[in-house]
């Protein structure tokens, strides 16, 4: 990569530093400067232009931040009764800011020049490893790590990052002996365990890394990331089952070594992009006050920015606080109406709400803006059908079918819509062909059992096999709806007595959970088969029965 | 590249190489895009066509000769007029494949926009049957690969598609700093990927639905089909951009599985979902089975999943040393390939990013995105050797690498690479290594129907090569034992490659036999298959 030394600033380097001796710059590489420098003095030292990259097209308060420290900068080190310390110190903030602003060769000069000026501080071999780290310069990276670890030989953080670096080049053995020390240090340390687990895992030495990774992820549990590897562990083991349920659990969280250049330079730069960064990385460690007080700083900084604000609307939400939720997506729509997404936020808080008709209309717009949005599409078409408003309902799950042939809820919610308009034989044919698709969600096989229990259509009945189906269903899991199901069927095949105890049952149970409405709704169906007589309604209002979770 | 930061803008273009005239060498075609944006003109371009008129894809016909001495003098003719073939869309790859068994070579363009299937006529022209056919997929498509999934003889098309994305709804997304730059595709959603059963009469079903079960559709940038389990029935390896990759297996039944998860193919060792742009099937360690290699994003490394034979992978990426020397690049177009002919594959990967490189921004480089491709040797260890420094001045230009299609387009017995270059030109990459080394030149084609038998598999009882076949593991394992390769088209990034098999064989010049799995299932073999000549196995003919 070429350096661009522009001539204004090099000129004001070379002004700035009539004092100073050498024309020989320091090497990234050496390990001294020329003459080590006494703290405290101001002796001439060989340094590195600095140069403020172009900022033209910054944001404006990242420029300004910039060009502020550097003006700061300038005039320090033009001055000749700067302490070597401070003006290492200054270099090293410098740097600092041009790394979090991701000018990373703009940051380079700064940290050599803060360690040439300060040999002995280990924060600046630190910052160059990681800074050459995120260059994807793995062999600079691990040379500053290294020398980090001779300045400070206890540090499990430096040691472990190390390890990483290793193994990322696949220097198995070196990475192995990086982790097991960093254990030294601090033997419980996660991220040393996971790393340690990880090469174990690259030498198909299975057990050893299973042990690890459990350990890790006890250490840990929010480390998602362990997941996956302690997955291939099981897998490498043979143990098929245990490999999945980790797999379901992977997610992006790493288990990090502690480290603290990297926690300076958080929150230094003023970017809305930073803060929004910073802000989804809390969201994603459900660290929900952290990750709100991250995104207001982003929308302070960028107040027009659909994306930060919708995020503030999410975090706060998250942290119990509807209201100032809305009001983030509310502001959103405003500033941003073709923002579709903070228009499914805010519908489905208005649902939530109980402002059915608002929150349609903004589910409704969201589609407008972004037909392909089928998350929303779903969500209008649950709310048109609680509305009684089937054939529209019918229509948005048909529309997300034509996106997503292979959405089960798109095509649960279109079975279940269909029982609503009385349509039982095409519902039938539905969730038939959804329970054979779809064997892992459980409400394909619940739904039909109702439709054979109790669909007023004759030919759609079938009382033995919808009561040998919700026999199966309630070995699986007890529900006051299922309990219902069962009830219908039984009577459905003529075993009324049962039938009504049964209902007695559920009703006992629905009234013990505090649900009076659902209990009321029971007694009609408890009348008839009292009565000697079968149900013939599949469903009632609001039933749960056409509430869906999908299976990861 | 109109400078609104358009997503495809950045993603092509892919290239061809396919003897559309059944001369025996290997023609060009290439992908071209078009000015996005309502009402922009191409001179308002960061960098405008000479000729804006002419902005289309483009037929190049080979008019190899070669000469008493055995010099080869390439020339190519632009064809494109006469051809029949109006692709005026966005373009974005090509893939090829004989859809109705004539045995004449037709085209699949996939574009930013309605997909193009242009029928061979086999009389130098081609005519447009997108609508007649069922496949003008109106998705923003990357790569596609021709495959006989059901073994009933037509072949039958997986198209990859990309994302949900619209010019008047583009995103505006920006670096820390808030310079402005191109979108990450986690900024829009993915569209889904199609597979297209071929009817055998013209026109093909979408089976998306009933043939596709179990898997998350991502935004799909690379595709290849190879058989992963051996169990003789082709497979799908599907690359998508961060987001977990698919490994449809086939059911054999007329459905897939994906089973890329528990079988290693989806993520990286750590966990992580990578951009995963090209792909390629390939068994670089001779073992018997079709390894994976990705390219990927800066920072992320090449990946590399070896195979244990069952579809089942274990990630090779940092122990090769391919992940390591490849995390400063973003690689596009990559493939399999024994460079060289000393029957190992290696690998070479066309890099260029995506993001703006600082150092090149803060230069005012009016382009900041190119790079070095590279080349990386086999060392028959599990290791690779980064040789770019070695292989040619045409590996010291920087560009923006996309596609890149892998074939012998001078019949001199190397595989030779065509690439495209976004916003640059096509470049031909002649190889000058291999041909100094024996090779096995093989066309396998099929009985009845006279095309390529793409997922035919070859195993070459590969002589000894002397000094590449030293002690210990790999090498060990490959001396005298079978070489196995396949015929394919896919692969890559967007790209169409020479489905012609070609095995290095070292310095030994002793006739090999060969054995042929054909994707009907029919196991054939040939014995004193002459060397350093191309010859032609057809199904049916062997032993």
């Amino acid at each position: 990569m070429r350096r661009v030394v522009r001539g204004i600033a090099v000129a004001a380097v070379l002004v700035g530093c009539s004092a100073c001796g050498s024309n020989v710059a320091p090497s990234a590489d050496s390990s001294s400067p020329i003459g080590r420098p006494q703290p405290g003095a101001a002796v001439p030292i060989s340094r590195l232009p600095v140069v403020l990259p172009d900022l033209s097209r910054a944001a404006v308060p990242v420029a300004q931040q910039l060009r502020e420290r550097y003006s700061s900068l300038m005039l320090k080190a033009g001055s000749s009764t700067t302490p070597i310390a401070e003006m290492a110190h200054d270099y090293g903030e410098m740097g600092k800011l041009l790394m979090a602003a991701e000018y990373r060769d703009a940051a380079e000069p700064c940290f050599l020049n803060a360690q040439a000026l300060a040999p002995d501080d280990a924060r600046w071999t630190h910052y160059l490893a990681h800074l050459y780290r995120l260059r994807n310069e793995p062999a600079r990276s691990a040379a500053m790590f290294e020398r980090t670890i001779q300045l400070r030989p206890g540090d499990a953080g430096v040691l472990s990052w190390l390890g990483a670096v290793y193994l990322l080049e696949g220097r198995l053995e070196p990475a192995e002996s990086l982790f097991a020390k960093a254990l030294s240090v601090q033997p419980r340390m996660a991220a040393a365990l996971f790393g340690l687990g990880r090469t174990a895992l690259a030498k198909g030495d299975y057990p050893r890394a299973v042990k690890l990774l459990e350990e890790a992820l006890a250490q840990d549990p929010l480390a998602s990331a362990v997941h996956y590897p302690l997955a291939m562990g099981y897998r490498g083991l043979g143990e098929r089952d245990k490999a999945e349920a980790h797999l379901k659990q992977r997610g992006q969280i790493e288990p990090a070594p502690p480290d603290s250049v990297l926690s300076e330079l958080n929150g230094s730069l003023q970017s809305a992009l930073a803060y929004e960064r910073l802000g989804t990385r809390a969201l994603d460690k459900k660290e929900w006050v952290e990750a709100a007080a991250y995104f207001r700083k982003g929308v302070e900084l960028a107040p027009d920015s659909a994306s930060v604000r919708h995020r503030l609307g999410t975090a706060l939400f998250m942290t119990g606080d509807a209201r100032a939720a809305m009001q983030q997506f509310e502001e959103v729509v405003r500033r941003s109406p073709d923002f579709a997404k903070a228009r499914y936020s805010l519908g489905v808080l208005m649902l939530t709400g109980g402002r059915e008709s608002e929150g349609i209309e903004q589910l409704t717009a969201a589609l407008r803006f972004d037909p392909g949005y089928v998350e929303a599409r779903l969500r209008l078409g649950e709310a048109l059908r609680r509305r009684g408003r089937f054939q529209e309902s019918l229509i948005q799950f048909e529309q997300t079918l034509e996106i997503d042939p292979r959405n089960a809820e798109g095509r649960f919610g279109f079975a279940t819509t269909l029982i609503r308009l009385g349509r039982y034989r095409d519902a039938r044919v539905e969730l038939i062909e959804g329970t054979q698709a779809y064997p892992r969600q459980p409400e394909f096989g619940r739904a039909l059992a109702r439709l054979l229990a109790a669909a007023p259509d004759d030919s759609v009945r079938d009382g033995a096999h919808a009561r040998e189906m919700a026999r199966r269903l309630l070995e699986e899991r007890q529900t006051i709806d299922l309990g219902e199901t069962m009830a219908m069927a039984l009577a459905e095949v003529g075993q009324y007595q049962q039938a009504a105890a049964l209902q007695r049952e559920v009703m006992a149970a629905a009234a013990k959970a505090g649900r009076p409405d659902v209990v009321r709704q029971m007694a009609a169906n408890l009348a008839l088969y009292e009565a000697e007589r079968p149900c013939r309604t599949p469903l009632r209002m609001d039933d749960p029965v056409e509430s869906f979770e999908p299976v990861p | 590249m109109s400078g609104e930061f358009y997503f495809p803008e950045n993603m092509a273009p892919g290239v061809g190489l396919f003897d559309f005239d059944n001369d025996g060498d290997l023609d060009v075609y290439l992908v071209q895009g078009q000015m996005l944006g309502g009402g922009r003109r191409a001179n308002q371009a960061l960098f405008p066509p000479r000729d804006p008129s002419a902005l289309k894809g483009r037929l190049l016909r080979n008019d190899l000769r070669v000469q008493g001495d055995g010099t080869r003098v390439l020339r190519f003719t632009d064809v494109t007029g006469q051809s029949g073939i109006e692709a005026r869309s966005y373009g974005m790859g090509v893939a090829t494949g004989d859809i109705d068994n004539d045995g004449c070579v037709d085209l699949y363009l996939t574009n930013f926009g309605p997909n193009q299937m242009f029928r061979n006529q086999c009389d130098g022209t081609f005519v447009d049957v997108s609508r007649h056919s069922g496949t003008d997929d109106p998705s923003f498509s990357v790569s596609a690969s021709f495959l006989d999934y059901d073994r009933d003889g037509w072949l039958d098309l997986y198209v990859g598609n990309y994302l949900d994305y619209r010019i008047e709804a583009n995103e505006k997304c920006f670096l820390v700093s808030g310079e402005r730059d191109y979108c990450p595709p986690t900024a829009y959603r993915p569209q889904r990927d199609r597979l297209y059963h071929n009817n055998g009469d013209g026109t093909f079903s979408d089976v998306t639905g009933k043939a596709l079960v179990d898997g998350d559709f991502g935004p799909a940038l690379g595709v290849t089909a190879a058989d992963f389990d051996s169990d003789g029935w082709l497979d799908i390896y599907v690359a998508n951009d961060n987001h977990d990759n698919l490994l449809w297996m086939n059911q054999r039944n007329g459905t897939f599985r994906n089973t890329a998860l528990l079988a290693g193919a989806a993520l990286t060792a750590e966990g992580k979902a990578e951009a995963s742009m090209g792909v390629d099937a390939g068994d670089f360690d001779n073992d018997g089975d079709e390894d994976l290699f990705m390219t990927e994003l800066t920072g992320e490394g090449a990946n590399l999943y070896v195979n244990d034979g069952s579809a089942t992978f274990e990630d090779w990426s940092a122990r090769s040393g391919l992940g390591p020397r490849t995390l400063a690049y973003t690689g596009f177009g990559a493939a399999w390939f024994d460079f060289d002919n000393d029957g190992w594959l290696d690998i070479l990967t066309v890099n260029g990013t995506i993001a703006a490189i600082e150092a090149l921004r803060q230069a005012d480089d009016p382009l900041p995105f190119h790079q070095r491709r590279q080349l990386f040797r086999n060392l028959a260890n599990g290791q690779f050797e980064d040789v770019t420094d070695r292989a040619g001045t045409t590996f010291e230009r920087s560009e923006v690498g996309r596609g890149a299609a892998f074939g012998d387009i001078d019949n001199d017995g190397d595989v030779d690479v065509l690439i495209g270059n976004d916003a640059g030109r096509t470049r031909l990459l002649i190889n000058n290594v291999g041909s100094r080394k024996h090779w096995l030149g093989l066309r396998l084609v099929g009985e009845k129907v006279g095309r390529d038998m793409y997922g035919a598999r070859v195993a070459v009882l590969r002589p000894s090569t002397g000094a590449r076949d030293g002690p210990g593991g790999l090498a060990a394992r490959a001396n005298g034992s079978r070489v196995w390769r396949r015929a394919r088209a896919d692969g890559s990034y967007a790209s169409a490659n020479d489905p012609r098999v070609l095995v290095g064989l070292g310095d030994s010049a002793e006739a090999p036999r060969v054995q042929v799995v054909w994707p009907s299932g029919r196991v054939e073999e040939w014995t004193a298959v002459p060397v350093d000549r191309y010859t032609t196995l057809t199904e049916g003919g062997g032993r």
